[in-house]
C-alpha cells in the first residue's frame, strides 16, 4: 500500500486545503497522474500518485485542512495486480 | 471523479504540479546538509519542486531574515542573524554537487549592515568563479540603498548577469515596496551597464497587483531607458493573508502579449508567463535565442 502525503510546500507552510480530488475510491491511477489538488495561501498544487494502483482510501474530503506530512490517501498496488490477474484469467477462459 | 470543487480554486493555468522525486529530494537534502537558504523555500515559490527536480535552486545568502517589510514577500522580517562565514564555501560545494552551470545568488536585504552585505556577495561570486570558471553567475541583489560603493563591489566580483527587480509600476511602490524607490532601482541598472558593459542587466516585474497595461508599458520604457537587457514578467501570488492580496489573475494570452510588446521595446530577452519568477529557468537566456539581438 502506498501513501499519498502532503508534501513540503515552502518555508513555514504547515497546512493546506484539499481543493479537489481527481479520483474517487476504487479508481485506477497511473504513477505521476494528478491525484489531488492542494491549496495554500499562496498557490495551488497538483500532487501526483507515487505509484500506479487502485485508490484504496481517500482519508479526507474536499474543503478539509491538512497538515504537511499528513497521509491523505492510500493507493493499493496489489489491488491493481489482482485486477490484472483477474483480467488474465478471464482472457484464459475465452480460449 | 469528484464533483464538489471548492469555490476558492485558482484558474487552471495557476495550478502547479509537484515534482517530488529522487532528484528533487536529493536537491533538498544537499541544501539542508550544507545549511543553505534558498529563495525557493523562503518565498514559498510554487516552482520549487519543479526546479529542485532539475537540480536547480536559487541560493539566498546573508541569512533568512530580511530588514525590509515588502507587502508581497513571505521572507521572514526582523533582526537578522550573524553572517555565516562558511556560506560562500558551502555554496561552491553545492554548485559542484548539483552540477550547476548557471548559478543564481540572491539575498535578503541587509540594511543593518554598513555595506548591505556587498562584501559577502562579492566573496561568494569570486569563490564560485575561482572554482568553476565556466559557470554563469547571476546575482539578484537588493538596492543597497543606492550606495554606489556597494553596487560596485558586487559588480567587480565578476558576475555575468546583474539582476535587480523593479517588481512593480511606480504608482504602486508606496503600497508594495514602501522602503524602496522606483528610480533608485532604475538607476542601479543603468549604473551597472554604464560602468560594466560586459555584464548583462536584468529585472523582473510582478503583475496582478492592480497595474494596467499603460503603466506596464511605461515601466518597460523606463527599464529600456536605464539599459536593462533582460526582463521577466510573472503573476503575483499572495504568500499569506498578511500580504497584499492579488488584484487580478492575468490570463496567459496577456502574458504573451506583454512578452511581444517588451521585445518590441528592445529587450534582448524576455520571459513572460504566470509562473515566471526572476530566476525561473534563468539558464535559458544563454541557451535559447529568443530575441533579435544576440544575448
Amino acid at each position: 500500500m502506498f501513501e499519498v502525503v502532503v508534501p513540503d510546500l515552502g518555508a513555514d507552510v504547515e497546512k493546506a486545503k484539499i481543493s479537489f480530488w481527481h479520483y474517487d475510491e476504487g479508481d485506477k491511477v497511473e504513477k505521476n497522474d494528478d491525484v489531488v489538488e492542494l491549496a495554500t495561501d499562496k498557490a495551488t498544487f497538483n500532487v501526483p500518485a507515487p505509484e500506479s494502483g487502485i485508490i484504496a482510501e481517500l482519508c479526507v474530503k474536499e474543503g478539509d485542512e491538512v497538515e504537511v506530512g499528513e497521509v491523505i490517501a492510500f493507493i493499493d498496488e496489489e489491488a491493481e495486480e489482482l485486477e490484472l490477474v483477474e483480467e488474465d484469467e478471464e482472457e484464459d477462459t475465452n480460449f | 471523479m469528484s464533483s464538489n470543487a471548492v469555490s476558492t480554486r485558482l484558474p487552471s493555468w495557476l495550478i502547479k504540479k509537484i515534482y517530488r522525486n529522487e532528484i528533487s529530494l536529493e536537491t533538498k537534502e544537499i541544501l539542508k546538509s550544507l545549511k543553505l537558504n534558498t529563495v525557493c523555500e523562503s518565498a514559498r515559490c510554487p516552482n520549487m519542486w519543479e526546479c529542485f527536480s532539475k537540480h536547480r535552486a536559487t541560493f539566498m545568502i546573508l541569512g533568512d531574515i530580511c530588514t525590509r517589510n515588502c507587502a508581497y514577500c513571505s521572507v521572514k522580517k526582523g533582526l537578522p542573524a550573524r553572517i555565516e562565514n562558511s556560506e560562500p564555501a558551502n555554496i561552491v560545494e553545492a554548485v559542484g554537487r548539483l552540477n550547476l552551470k548557471h548559478v543564481v545568488i540572491t539575498s535578503v536585504t541587509r540594511d543593518d549592515l554598513e555595506d548591505g552585505g556587498a562584501a559577502h556577495f562579492a566573496r561568494t561570486v569570486r569563490m564560485i568563479k575561482k572554482m568553476y570558471s565556466g559557470v554563469v553567475v547571476e546575482v539578484l541583489t537588493p538596492d543597497f540603498q543606492g550606495d554606489i560603493d556597494c553596487i560596485r563591489q558586487v559588480a567587480e566580483s565578476g558576475p555575468d548577469i546583474f539582476n535587480h527587480n523593479i517588481e512593480t509600476v511606480t504608482r504602486l511602490y508606496r503600497q508594495v515596496r514602501p522602503q524602496a524607490d522606483y528610480f533608485r532601482s532604475l538607476n542601479l541598472l543603468k549604473f551597472i551597464k554604464d560602468n560594466y558593459p560586459g555584464i548583462y542587466t536584468k529585472s523582473g516585474l510582478m503583475v496582478g497587483l492592480g497595474e494596467n497595461r499603460d503603466e506596464l508599458e511605461s515601466t518597460f520604457d523606463d527599464l529600456i531607458a536605464h539599459s536593462c537587457d533582460i526582463l521577466t514578467i510573472g503573476q503575483y501570488l499572495s504568500p499569506s493573508r498578511n500580504n497584499i492580496p492579488v488584484a487580478e489573475y492575468i490570463h496567459p494570452d496577456e502574458f504573451k502579449y506583454l512578452e511581444k510588446v517588451a521585445f518590441e521595446k528592445g529587450f534582448l530577452y524576455v520571459m513572460s508567463g504566470p509562473f515566471v519568477r526572476s530566476s525561473y529557468n534563468a539558464d535559458q537566456v544563454f541557451s535559447k535565442n529568443y530575441g533579435k539581438k544576440e544575448v
